[in-house]
C-alpha cells in the first residue's frame, strides 16, 4: 500500500473519534451537571459556611459552639452507627452464610423470600412501627408478658439508643444482606466445596473461605449504611425524646428553632468528616489490594 | 499412608424428577486406580460428588474398608478432591492453600511448614510457596490442587477431569506423573474423565459409564478389544460396523455384524489372506499426519481406513480389515467376546 493511501485510510477513523469525543462528552454532560450543581456545589457552600461568621469573615467560632453545645450528641451519633454496623454485619453475615451453605432447601428458600421485606418499608414508617413495638407497653413487652417471660413491673421502655440501634440493624440488615448474599453466590462454588471436602465445617467455611472472598462486598454495604444512618432524620426523632440524639435531629433543631445555619453547618462537617474517613479506609484497603496483585 | 478400598452398594441419585445414578454397585479395591469414562451427562462427576458427599443418595450405600460413609457430611468423609477448576483459595497464598487442610486438623504451624515444604518439593514448586495463586499457570495451578489433596495423607483420593483445562503437551506430561505419583503413594484413586484415551493410559479399572448406570467395568486393554456392546465400542473409537456372513473371513461366528477401528482397517489393490476384504470405492481422502484417512463406500455403507498414500476419489479398491481386529456383536448389539477376556492380540476363534 502506498503512503497517500495509508494516510487515507487513517484520516476517516480520526475524523469519526473526533465526533465519537464529542457525543460522549454530550452524553455525560448531564449526569456531571447534576453531580456539580446538586451535589459539589452545595457541600461546598455547606462547608465554606460553616467557617463564616455573621459578618462574613472567617471563623472557627461555629465549630467550637457545635463541639460545646453537641459534643455529647456526636459521640452518641458515633457509637450508634459502630454498634448498629456490628449488629447489621453480624446478622447480614448469618443469613447469607446460611443462604449460601444452608442444607435444609425449605429453609433456604422461606429465608430467602422472607430477609427483604424491611427493604421495602420507608424509614418513617419503621421508626412507627419501633415506637409501637419497643415501648412500655408495647407489642413486644405484651408479648413478653403473655408468654410469661417479663414480669409487668419489670418492663422497661426500648426507645433509647437500643431501640435506635435496633431499628437501623432491622432496615439496613437487609440490605446489606442482599449485596452479601449475591456476592456469595456468585463464589466459584467449587471453592466452598473443597474446603468442606478438606474437612471444613460449614462455619469454619462461612469464616475462612467464604467470608474473606466477598470481604470488599461487606465493607461496601456497611459503608453505604453508615451514611444511611448518618443522614436519617425521622428514626432519630421518633425513637428518641431529648438528648442525646442523632446529629441529624441536632442539624434540624439548630435550623427549624434557630434558623442557625452556621452551627448546623459545622455539625454538618463532623458528618463529612467521620463518612470521609471510612470512606477513605476502604479505598485505601481495596488500592493496597489491587498493588498486592 | 493408609490406603483403602470403597464399595458402592445400589447407589441411586435423584435429581427432581430426574434419576442421575440408577443402582449403581461398584468395588474399588485398596491403592488401585480406577477412572470413571463415559460422555457427558453419563452420571460420571455426579457419582464422584456422591462419594465426597455433595450429591445425597436416594437409596444405597457406600463404604470405606467396610464402614458406612452415606450418612456423613462432606467434611467427615477424609476423600481428598481434585476439582475440575481446581478451586484453589483465592485469598490464600500457595503455602496457605496446602497449608489449610492441616490447619483443620488442629497440626500445630511447625508440622504445617514442615509438611508444606514436603508437598512443594514433591510438587517440583519449592520456590512457589509465598507466590498468589492467581499467579500460577494452569499446570502449576493443577499441581497444587493435587498437593492440597495429597497433603492430608487421605484414604482416597477423587479426581474430577483434572487434566481437562490444560494443553495437551502439558497434559501428556502430568498424565504420566499423576500416574506415578499414585504408585509412589499407593494411594486408592478414582478418576473421572471423557477422554478415552486419558482412562486407557492411567487406570488399572474403567468403569464405562452411560445415562446414570454402568456399562462395563473392565481393565483398559478388555475394554479397548471387547467393549460390551455397539455403543461402548463406538464410545471407544470404534467407528466402522459392517454387517457379515462370517464364513467372508473363513472364521466361525454366529455374529450379527463385526466392529473395526479405521486405523486397523487398510487400503489395498488386491484381496489379503486372512482379512475381511470388500470391494470399495473411495469418497473422499484426508491428511492426518502420519497417513490418510480414507472415506470409502462399499455396499452402499460407508466405511473409513487408513492410507500411506492419498486415495483419488471415485477409485476402486479394496477394504482389507485383519480378522483379528474384527470385534464381533450378536443380533443383541452385544459383545459375543467373553467379558472375562484380558489379554490383547487375540485371534477370533
Amino acid at each position: 500500500m502506498s503512503l497517500s493511501n495509508a494516510s487515507r485510510v487513517s484520516r476517516s477513523p480520526l475524523q469519526n473519534a473526533s465526533h465519537t469525543k464529542w457525543y460522549s462528552v454530550a452524553l455525560v454532560a448531564p449526569a456531571l451537571a447534576a453531580i456539580v450543581f446538586l451535589f459539589a456545589v452545595p457541600l461546598i457552600r455547606s462547608v465554606v459556611t460553616a467557617f463564616i461568621d455573621a459578618d462574613g469573615g472567617w471563623t472557627l467560632e461555629n465549630i467550637s459552639r457545635a463541639v460545646e453545645f453537641y459534643g455529647r450528641d456526636v459521640v452518641f451519633t458515633i457509637v450508634i452507627a459502630v454498634l448498629s454496623l456490628a449488629v447489621i454485619a453480624a446478622i447480614s453475615i448469618a443469613i447469607a452464610g446460611y443462604l449460601t451453605l444452608g442444607s435444609t432447601p425449605w429453609a433456604v428458600a422461606a429465608l430467602r423470600w422472607l430477609y427483604r421485606w424491611p427493604l421495602f418499608i420507608p424509614f418513617i414508617v419503621a421508626g412507627q412501627t419501633a415506637r409501637s413495638f419497643l415501648a412500655r407497653n408495647g407489642l413486644m413487652n405484651s408479648m413478653l408478658m403473655e408468654a410469661g417471660l417479663l414480669e409487668p413491673v419489670a418492663a422497661q421502655s426500648f426507645l433509647d439508643w437500643r431501640g435506635l440501634v435496633m431499628t437501623f440493624a432491622w432496615k439496613q440488615v437487609p440490605f446489606v444482606t442482599l449485596l452479601l448474599a449475591g456476592a456469595m453466590a456468585s463464589l466459584d462454588r467449587a471453592t466452598i466445596e473443597s474446603a468442606r471436602n478438606l474437612g471444613a465445617n460449614r462455619l469454619r467455611c462461612l469464616f475462612e473461605i467464604v467470608l474473606p472472598q466477598v470481604r470488599p462486598t461487606l465493607f461496601v454495604g456497611l459503608i453505604l449504611s453508615l451514611v444511611t444512618i448518618m443522614s436519617v432524620l425521622s428514626v432519630p426523632m421518633m425513637i428518641i425524646a431529648g438528648t442525646p440524639n442523632m446529629m441529624t435531629t441536632m442539624m434540624a433543631h439548630r435550623v427549624t428553632y434557630y434558623g442557625d445555619y452556621a452551627v448546623a453547618n459545622a455539625l454538618g462537617l463532623f458528618s463529612y468528616l467521620l463518612t470521609a474517613l471510612v470512606a477513605w479506609f476502604y479505598l485505601r484497603s481495596t488500592l493496597e489490594k489491587e498493588a498486592g496483585k | 499412608m493408609q490406603s483403602t478400598s470403597l464399595t458402592l452398594d445400589n447407589v441411586t441419585v435423584r435429581m427432581g424428577q430426574n434419576t442421575i445414578l440408577d443402582s449403581i454397585s461398584l468395588s474399588v479395591p485398596q491403592g488401585s486406580f480406577t477412572c470413571l469414562l463415559g460422555p457427558s451427562g453419563c452420571g460420571k462427576t455426579t457419582l464422584l460428588r456422591a462419594i465426597a458427599g455433595f450429591a445425597p443418595l436416594e437409596s444405597g450405600d457406600m463404604a470405606i474398608d467396610a464402614v458406612s460413609i452415606a450418612a456423613l457430611p462432606p467434611e467427615k468423609r477424609q476423600t481428598a478432591m481434585v476439582f475440575q477448576s481446581y478451586a484453589l483459595w483465592p485469598h490464600m497464598s500457595v503455602a496457605e492453600n496446602l497449608a489449610y487442610p492441616l490447619k483443620l486438623r488442629g497440626i500445630d504451624r511447625a508440622s504445617r511448614a514442615r509438611k508444606v515444604a514436603r508437598i512443594l518439593d514433591l510438587l517440583d514448586l519449592a520456590e512457589f510457596g509465598a507466590r498468589s495463586v492467581a499467579s500460577l499457570s494452569g499446570g502449576q495451578r493443577q499441581r497444587i490442587a493435587l498437593g492440597r489433596a495429597l497433603v492430608i495423607d487421605p484414604p482416597i483420593l477423587l479426581l474430577d477431569e483434572p487434566l481437562s483445562n490444560l494443553d495437551a503437551a502439558i497434559r501428556r506430561n502430568l498424565r504420566s506423573e499423576l500416574r506415578q505419583l499414585q504408585r509412589q503413594l499407593g494411594i486408592t484413586t478414582i478418576m473421572v474423565t471423557h477422554d478415552q484415551e486419558e482412562a486407557l493410559s492411567m487406570a488399572d479399572t474403567i468403569v464405562l459409564m452411560r445415562s446414570g448406570k454402568i456399562a462395563q467395568v473392565a481393565a483398559p486393554e478388555a475394554l479397548y478389544a471387547a467393549p460390551v456392546d455397539i455403543d461402548a465400542a463406538r464410545f471407544m473409537g470404534v467407528e466402522n460396523f459392517i454387517t457379515t456372513d462370517s464364513g467372508e473371513m473363513g472364521v466361525a461366528s454366529d455374529a450379527a455384524c463385526f466392529g473395526f477401528r479405521s486405523m486397523s482397517a487398510s487400503i489395498c489393490l488386491h484381496p489379503l489372506a486372512g482379512h475381511l476384504n470388500r470391494k470399495a470405492v473411495v469418497i473422499d481422502s484426508a491428511y492426518a499426519g502420519d497417513s490418510y484417512q480414507v472415506l470409502v463406500k462399499s455396499d452402499g455403507e460407508l466405511f473409513s481406513a487408513r492410507s500411506s498414500t492419498p486415495q483419488l476419489a471415485g477409485a476402486q479398491v479394496i477394504l482389507c480389515v485383519p480378522a483379528d481386529a474384527l470385534i464381533p456383536f450378536g443380533a443383541d448389539k452385544n459383545c459375543l467376546i467373553p467379558t472375562d477376556y484380558r489379554t490383547p492380540g487375540r485371534t477370533l476363534s
